[in-house]
């Protein structure tokens, strides 16, 4: 009895499963392209909405995001080989990819460089970078290896603080993402990230300016990996992130222009 | 004698042996063992490996402390809501523990409802801590203490406990004295099965407590740092953690859980 009344409900369930193809229209002979871009985790929002828009102008592509530390994620291209295109934060992590398995058409895209941030209510009283070393500040930095952390640790021996700043580091976080965390939820006193971050956490951020001379600008390459199943494709968003639509919604996220 | 096992059982049970197996013995063929001498001696294995041992004794002798009592509520208590409290209790089993880490920010972080107040009245602030670590991993690993001595309380003849009361045994004293001896196996299983989880701790404790070496980096954050700068040192590590717990479950664990 019982499954008999069953059956005829996993019949159902199999068909939404397989979308029941029969329904839908098939409106092209091209089958559509789901094409991967591993992404440095400060891109997440800007690449998310580039995404939606590369989707409306080749409307037969969805492009899926694997956001992560450009270290952790160039590796995992080397293993794994899942990857169509790479947007790194570092020159050092696409190298790695450039060397194995390759890369076609890396190009410059965006640059975006270093700020404090504090909670709102900045608990910690920094109103420069020297005020990371005062003691008690609880400092959150990228770990070492993660490119935000790297560029902070520079950013931090370029103002001659670096032994002392690091001191007052209560965590190293994995990504840059997980280091912005940090401030969101109020845990910590001060992070050293990228601008773009300010841009795309709004106001429970408070942020303070890095001086120009001890700053440190990131330069984001992006660039097509070898052995892709759908070339053409992955060309067509790094062309896309370079053109005006793409560098309009990067600026909109408060990166740079890949220029300077 | 025993009875033949069928063919089919026997090649699903090797196929569900190799794929345990498969991934740990690749870790020891993979595993850079020129290098083994050097990760050892490094200050940051040692360092981590002594703090994860501290954070997970200490997580097993608080869920101990207060999992065993609350067993002994679940099992023999008559009030309403238990399931529902029992439900909750056991729940960081299956939750994912980066929420559990969530959870704990919001309810004992600087900011949270509780860890607020501790905050401004106390003055203690458990993220970053290694107090962090340790409530991070007993949260997630306290659960399996809870369900073996429950289960223990469940299958006990309840005629000891009434027959050492009727002699004049305070309710105390025949819980001292003839209830924790007699489920003493059931606790100790659940106590080993709890130290091992603990050991492997890892989303909640890099949620709640961050990442700082001596202080809240335990060897899984250790492993997944190193990951970045150092994969096969990574690996190196990771087989530590997996010769450590094999051990213990070798070791300890057959016996009290009752499998020979």
């Amino acid at each position: 009895m019982r499954a008999t009344r069953i059956a005829p409900r996993l019949a159902v369930i199999a068909c939404l499963a397989s979308a029941c193809t029969g329904t839908t229209p098939v409106d092209s002979s091209i089958p559509p392209t789901q094409l991967t871009v591993f992404a440095a985790s400060s891109l997440t929002k800007a690449f998310t909405q580039i995404g939606e828009d590369f989707h409306t102008v080749f409307p037969d592509v969805t492009v899926t995001f694997d956001f992560g530390s450009s270290t952790d994620l160039a590796s995992q291209i080397q293993s794994e080989g899942t990857a169509d295109v790479f947007a790194s934060a570092s020159d050092a992590a696409m190298d790695t990819v450039q060397s194995d398995p390759g890369v076609s058409d890396r190009t410059k895209f965006a640059t975006n460089d270093l700020v404090i941030i504090t909670p709102a209510d900045d608990p910690g009283g920094i109103g420069s970078i020297d005020d990371l070393t005062k003691p008690g500040v609880k400092l959150v930095l990228g770990a070492q290896g993660v490119p935000v952390g790297d560029y902070a640790r520079e950013a931090l021996k370029n103002a001659g603080i670096e032994q002392e700043a690091l001191a007052n580091v209560v965590s190293n976080e994995d990504d840059d993402a997980s280091v912005v965390g940090k401030i969101t939820s109020g845990e910590a006193d001060a992070a050293i990230v990228y601008s773009s971050d300010v841009a795309a956490v709004g106001d429970t951020v408070r942020s303070v300016e890095i001086p120009n001379d001890v700053n440190v600008v990131a330069i984001y390459p992006i660039a097509a990996v070898t052995g892709s199943k759908y070339p053409d494709q992955a060309r067509s968003f790094v062309d896309y992130v370079g053109g005006t639509e793409g560098q309009d919604v990067l600026q909109q996220f408060g990166f740079g222009p890949p220029g300077g | 004698m025993r009875s033949r096992l069928p063919l089919p059982v026997v090649a699903l049970a090797a196929l569900g042996a190799l794929f345990v197996v498969l991934p740990v013995l690749a870790l020891f063929v993979r595993a850079p063992w020129g290098q083994l001498g050097d990760t050892l001696s490094g200050v940051g294995a040692s360092t981590a490996l002594r703090l994860s041992l501290e954070v997970s004794l200490g997580a097993t002798a608080i869920s101990l402390l207060v999992g065993v009592p609350l067993a002994w509520v679940l099992a023999r208590g008559a009030f309403p809501g238990r399931a529902v409290l029992r439900a909750l209790v056991v729940l960081p089993i299956v939750l994912p523990p980066v929420v559990g880490g969530i959870a704990l920010l919001v309810a004992l972080g600087r900011g949270g409802i509780v860890g607020r107040w501790l905050y401004d009245v106390v003055g203690v602030q458990l993220t970053f801590t290694t107090a962090g670590a340790v409530i991070a991993t007993t949260f997630v690993s306290m659960p399996l203490v809870v369900l073996a001595t429950e289960s223990g309380l469940r299958g006990l003849d309840e005629r000891y406990e009434r027959a050492a009361a009727a002699m004049g045994g305070s309710s105390w004293y025949v819980f001292r004295r003839v209830t924790l001896p007699m489920i003493g196996p059931q606790v100790a299983a659940g106590a080993v099965l709890t130290w091992a989880r603990a050991l492997g701790e890892f989303g909640a404790t890099i949620t709640f407590a961050g990442n700082l070496a001596g202080r809240t980096q335990t060897m899984p954050l250790a492993v997944y740092e190193a990951r970045q700068v150092d994969p096969g040192g990574a690996i190196l590590l990771s087989l530590i953690l997996v010769v450590l717990s094999v051990a213990v479950l070798v070791t300890l664990g057959g016996r009290l859980l009752g499998v020979r």
